[in-house]
């Protein structure tokens, strides 16, 4: 708790960190800002290609939206995705590259790997309005899940908050941190129903029944991924525009500040020791 | 009225063999890595009068800058504990944190909310900071346009712009050209004329001599003798020939 103090106390070095993130990423670039959005995009133009047209996955419509747009269902999922893996991938070494301001400055530590949070986030917030225009743009009832899609943004947040400042002190004491999580994060991203629907994963789970004799289902195994529980709320809220299923949003908001609450113990923990080890 | 007392003070680095920094090492040999124990400082207790200027000096390897991180809180003391009297800042080295792509005016702003201060002291100090780095022409260039010259004369108008009660240096004042230099002792004089604390480390005797008025002597991690300036430097100079005759 005292820690969440320390938070507070240095937002406005927070804020000057994450212009930095953010000005000097696209500084002297034509595009600029827009850069930010052609990942998504070039990511979305394969994946649809792909998984819609070759091998005809078919997410079920939205209900009640009525949607059918496989490349907007796949946005739901994917932008959230994203940012958490951008968090958490620039997390990991943002003590490590920062070495010689550690060992030079005295301040709140936290910030460096927090800064990634609210720089990725202020894009994700940008390709989020994308989406949601597009969406409206098909038809679908958006505007009043609104709030509470901000509400699932800032959870998220917190999520990849808590594992990138997890992934960043082990990566102090562990180089090969970042490159084991690279591989991490793609496997862990096939393995959350993204790019396809949980009704594959559930087909399947059917046909094996419990697993090794008991009544353990592949399915249960799949849901216990807070990122699958992430990408289901998103997508009931901005594809189907219903209530999020309340189980599903427990289980994001108990992950959530899990996650935040071991992350600031390590750290805190830890904290002390990281200009030695650098 | 003491500024900073410390007391007890010692600090041991690891010197490892054989560094393991991997996981995988870490795994296939079952532990983390051979090491021991050196000691950079040991049962260091001295304190710093409020109001003065104090000189760390000794040999190079003795541990000043080890007790400058400490008394900075970047290192923390492995036992022993430290009391500051007043806001205290350090200038281990100036410019770290300076973003290379954005520009002076980007950087003070930074910089200062990296070195402790709100948005709004910065404003205030704006003019000052600028004025006092000389580079006004160059303020909207990104940093990595300046010459190093005045890339650290930036960093030192920022740093010193904190105006802290105990300001903590190390050997940042070598560099910059003389008319700078003599801007920069001229503003630790102004420090103590305004009752500030400056503790700094140096091998120039003569700069020692003339600026601080006490001073400590450490060899090898333990304190030799502290006090005032003159007495501490001939004991310093004397142990350092009876050690070269030795
Ligand atoms: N991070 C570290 N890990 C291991 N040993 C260290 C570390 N930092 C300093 N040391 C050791 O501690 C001792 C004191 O170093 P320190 O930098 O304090 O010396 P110094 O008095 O500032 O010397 P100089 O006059 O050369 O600047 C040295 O032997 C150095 O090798
Ligand atoms: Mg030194």
């Amino acid at each position: 708790m005292s820690y969440l103090r320390t938070v507070l106390d240095s937002r406005e070095l927070l804020m000057y960190l994450t212009l930095r993130e953010v000005k000097g990423k696209y500084k002297r670039t034509l595009l600029g800002q827009l850069w930010s959005l052609a990942n998504p995009l070039a990511m979305m133009v394969v994946y649809t290609f792909i998984f819609a047209f070759i091998f005809r996955v078919q997410p079920d419509p939205g209900d009640p939206s009525g949607l059918n747009v496989f490349a907007l269902w796949l946005l739901c999922g994917l932008l959230p995705w994203l940012f958490f893996a951008k968090v958490v991938s620039g997390g990991v070494d943002s003590l490590v590259s920062n070495a010689g301001l550690i060992q030079k400055v005295y301040f709140p530590r936290v910030v460096l790997p927090l800064s990634l949070v609210t720089a990725s986030g202020y894009n994700w917030l940008f390709e989020m309005a994308v989406l949601v225009i597009a969406l409206m743009i098909v038809g679908a009832w958006v505007l009043p899940w609104l709030p509470l899609v901000l509400l699932m943004m800032l959870l998220l947040a917190v999520f990849a908050a808590g594992v990138s400042l997890l992934v960043a002190v082990a990566n102090v004491y562990f180089r090969d941190t970042e490159h084991l999580l690279s591989i991490v994060l793609q496997l862990w991203m096939y393995l959350t129903p993204i790019i396809y629907p949980l009704s594959l994963v559930r087909n399947l789970s059917n046909d094996v029944g419990g697993l090794l004799g008991t009544p353990i289902t592949l399915l249960d195994i799949f849901r216990l991924n807070p990122m699958e529980r992430f990408v289901a709320v998103f997508r009931q809220l901005l594809y189907d525009n219903r209530w999020p299923d309340l189980g599903d949003l427990t289980f994001c908001i108990v992950s959530a500040l899990l996650a935040l609450a071991l992350g600031f113990w390590v750290f805190a923990r830890k904290e002390k020791g990281f200009a030695e080890a650098l | 009225m003491n500024a900073v007392e410390i007391d007890q003070v010692s600090k041991s680095f690891r010197l490892y063999h054989e560094r393991n920094q991997t996981l995988k090492s870490a795994i296939m040999r079952r532990r983390r890595s051979v090491h021991e124990d050196f000691w950079a400082l040991k049962d260091v207790s001295f304190d710093v009068p409020e109001g003065s200027t104090f000189a760390l000096i000794g040999s190079n390897g003795s541990g000043k800058s080890t007790l400058l991180k400490c008394l900075a809180k970047i290192y923390w003391p492995t036992s022993g504990s430290i009391r500051y009297n007043g806001r205290m800042a350090a200038m281990l080295e100036v410019g770290s944190g300076f973003h290379h792509e954005l520009s002076g005016r980007e950087n003070i702003y930074l910089n200062g909310s990296i070195l402790g201060m709100s948005k709004k002291e910065i404003d205030r100090k704006y003019d000052q900071i600028v004025d006092f780095s000389g580079v006004e022409q160059f303020i909207d260039q990104p940093v990595k346009n300046y010459s190093s010259g005045m890339y650290v004369r930036l960093g030192f108008s920022i740093a010193i712009s904190v105006e802290p009660d105990i300001l903590v240096v190390d050997e940042v004042l070598a560099v910059g050209d003389a008319e700078f230099q003599e801007k920069c002792l001229q503003k630790f004089r102004d420090f103590r004329d305004e009752g500030r604390t400056v503790i700094l480390v140096s091998h120039s005797m003569e700069a020692v001599r003339d600026m601080c008025d006490h001073a400590a002597w450490l060899n090898k991690g333990h304190l030799m003798t502290v006090g005032d300036v003159d007495s501490t430097i001939e004991a310093y100079l004397g142990g350092k020939g009876a050690h070269g005759a030795a």
